[in-house]
């Protein structure tokens, strides 16, 4: 679903909404949607060929078209903020896992953006750098950044999420509260799915 | 109370380094082994004292003319005699140095595009590479820029190898480029056009394009305009590497992870940003091996000029062998000097090649390691 709101991928029924815009193929909104969209990836995808800083630099200095001496201080700020402003100059493969998937939500926080996505951040990563990047999401969603996360971490989506939606086979099964959602679920789908997950 | 006794030591291992264990491992290590190496030492011992003999010891090494030449071996006096036409044709003694001048600054950009720091490499070497065709012609015809005019009739011999294959390659960088983008594309039209111009440069032989285009080419021109034999060739040549160059980009662009292109998207590049700031670097270098290797075959196919009349070095040579003064039968020295010159070349060129994938490698390829195979997946 995260994929189709930045037109990632196009959808098969039904109709989508964004920021007040309907997305149907219309290449001219879409740019404008992804401009306000950013994007986490579950293999980071960060540009292999650039530096570090020049990943962040990117997305400020062509698509928003700011001097780079000010895409350069944006970008600065957003690497402390990931806590890895050492790195700035480095390639992404001199980094771990951990450290790259946080200079990819660095990238994205470099654009601005109003809503962030996803795409399970974490599945990709070594059991001991998930916490370092589940804790600068945290961070982020306590300042108040709108995000939309697909994760099997149930611990962290119990606890920072705002509203929970369990998906099967494409659809939804049941939204909720965490708390409602984890406590009461309502649906049989969910509460075997609860059960796989809980009790190992 | 039990003393601790020592085992007995065990003999010292069979030699395995050094010459002599090497030759008795690799050469003589089986019956037939030994037999296969003893009859090539024997062939070699035969065949290489006379080829050493022609070669140096007999050859003649000083003079100025085919009479200087009274011993058995090579007359590689024949081959000093005419150097400057193998290296230069017939482009006038006095402004050889243009010649040299173009190859100087051939060498520099080419070793700037790949060796200097980025931002100098991509401000200065790389604009600098790509305009070194126009800017040798300049220099080389001389007549635009207060020079005297030497036409393209005088320009010849091995530096016209050279050049024809540089202009070309560089000229079929972005076309091929440009032609691999629109196999890539989703609009019909750029698509099939792309294919039909790759295909084509592509399952023409060498030969037949250089013959089509001297005969086609012309057609396509306004009439009465004379166009330069040279000008048709450097055509020809560029669309055939282009062709080429299309395909390897191709390996190229299919060896980037999708995620490459869902990154760019995401942040809103548009479509030429995306292409020339996230894919373009990224399908170079991985290409570079292949685009060197592709690069000597172009070089090595420019001998093939002689037949449609254009001085490079092998005709030079097939003239000098018939010149009247000359005709001892000079062709083994001759060809093989070209043989050797070629081969040269192209060995120092695979080195280059090397040295770049190196480079290459340690710069970057552990980078596109991590973007194409991320870790696995591990499930708390």
């Amino acid at each position: 679903m995260i994929r189709c709101i930045n037109r990632l991928e196009e959808f098969q029924q039904g109709s989508l909404i964004v920021d007040g815009i309907e997305m149907i193929e219309d290449v001219k909104n879409i740019e404008a949607i992804r401009r306000d969209v950013g994007m986490v990836f579950q293999h980071f995808n960060l540009f292999p060929h650039l530096t570090i800083l020049e990943n962040l630099c990117l997305g400020p200095i062509w698509v928003q078209k700011k001097p780079k001496a000010e895409a350069r201080d944006i970008a600065m700020k957003y690497l402390e903020r990931v806590k890895i402003p050492e790195q700035a100059n480095k390639y992404p493969g001199q980094l771990s896992g951990g450290q790259q998937q946080r200079v990819a939500i660095a990238r994205s926080l470099c654009m601005n953006p109003n809503i962030m996505l996803f795409d399970e951040p974490t599945s990709a990563l070594d059991p001991e750098m998930i916490k370092e990047v589940l804790d600068v999401m945290i961070e982020l969603a306590e300042e108040g950044m709108t995000m939309l996360c697909v994760t099997h971490e149930m611990g962290f989506a119990k606890k920072v999420a705002d509203r929970v939606i369990f998906m099967d086979g494409g659809e939804i099964v049941e939204q909720n509260t965490p708390h409602e959602f984890f406590e009461n679920p309502q649906v049989d789908r969910t509460k075997t799915f609860l059960d796989q997950i809980l009790n190992h | 109370m039990k003393t601790f006794e020592p085992a007995p030591s065990r003999p010292a291992p069979k030699m395995t380094a050094g010459i002599i264990a090497w030759v008795k491992n690799n050469l003589f290590s089986s019956i037939p082994n030994t037999i296969t190496t003893i009859f090539i030492l024997v062939l070699l011992a035969n065949v290489l004292p006379g080829i050493f003999d022609w070669l140096f010891y007999s050859a003649n090494w000083s003079g100025e003319t085919q009479d200087d030449c009274v011993k058995d071996g090579a007359c590689w006096v024949f081959i000093s005699a005419w150097s400057q036409q193998f290296f230069y044709g017939s482009y006038p003694t006095e402004e050889i140095w243009r010649v040299n001048l173009c190859l100087i600054l051939l060498i520099i950009t080419l070793l700037g595009s790949f060796f200097v720091k980025k931002g100098l490499r991509e401000k200065v070497f790389v604009p600098l590479f790509l305009a070194l065709p126009f800017i040798s012609i300049l220099i080389l015809d001389g007549s635009w820029i207060g020079l005297e005019q030497v036409t393209t009739d005088y320009w010849g011999g091995f530096s016209l190898n050279i050049f024809l294959a540089a202009a070309s390659i560089i000229v079929a960088f972005p076309l091929g480029f440009i032609w691999a983008l629109g196999r890539r594309s989703s609009m019909p039209m750029a698509r099939s056009i792309s294919i039909i111009l790759i295909e084509f440069f592509r399952g023409v032989p060498v030969l037949a394009l250089f013959f089509m285009g001297s005969v086609m080419l012309p057609l396509f021109f306004p009439e009465g305009t004379n166009v330069d034999k040279l000008l048709r060739v450097w055509i020809v040549l560029t669309l055939f590497m282009a062709g080429y160059m299309a395909e390897v980009y191709r390996g190229g662009f299919n060896a980037i992870p999708a995620g490459q292109y869902e990154a760019a998207d995401s942040l809103g590049l548009g479509y030429w940003q995306k292409t020339l700031l996230i894919i373009l670097p990224q399908v170079i270098k991985i290409s570079m091996p292949n685009i060197l290797a592709t690069f000597i075959m172009l070089f090595k196919n420019t001998s093939f000029l002689m037949i449609i009349g254009i001085f490079e070095i092998l005709s030079t040579t097939q003239a000098a062998l018939s010149n009247s003064y000359w005709l001892g039968g000079h062709a083994q020295e001759g060809y093989l000097f070209v043989a050797g010159l070629f081969w040269t070349v192209c060995f120092s060129m695979s080195v280059i090649a090397a040295s770049i994938e190196r480079k290459l490698n340690t710069e970057h390829r552990k980078e596109l390691l991590s973007a194409a195979l991320p870790v696995p997946a591990s499930q708390p």
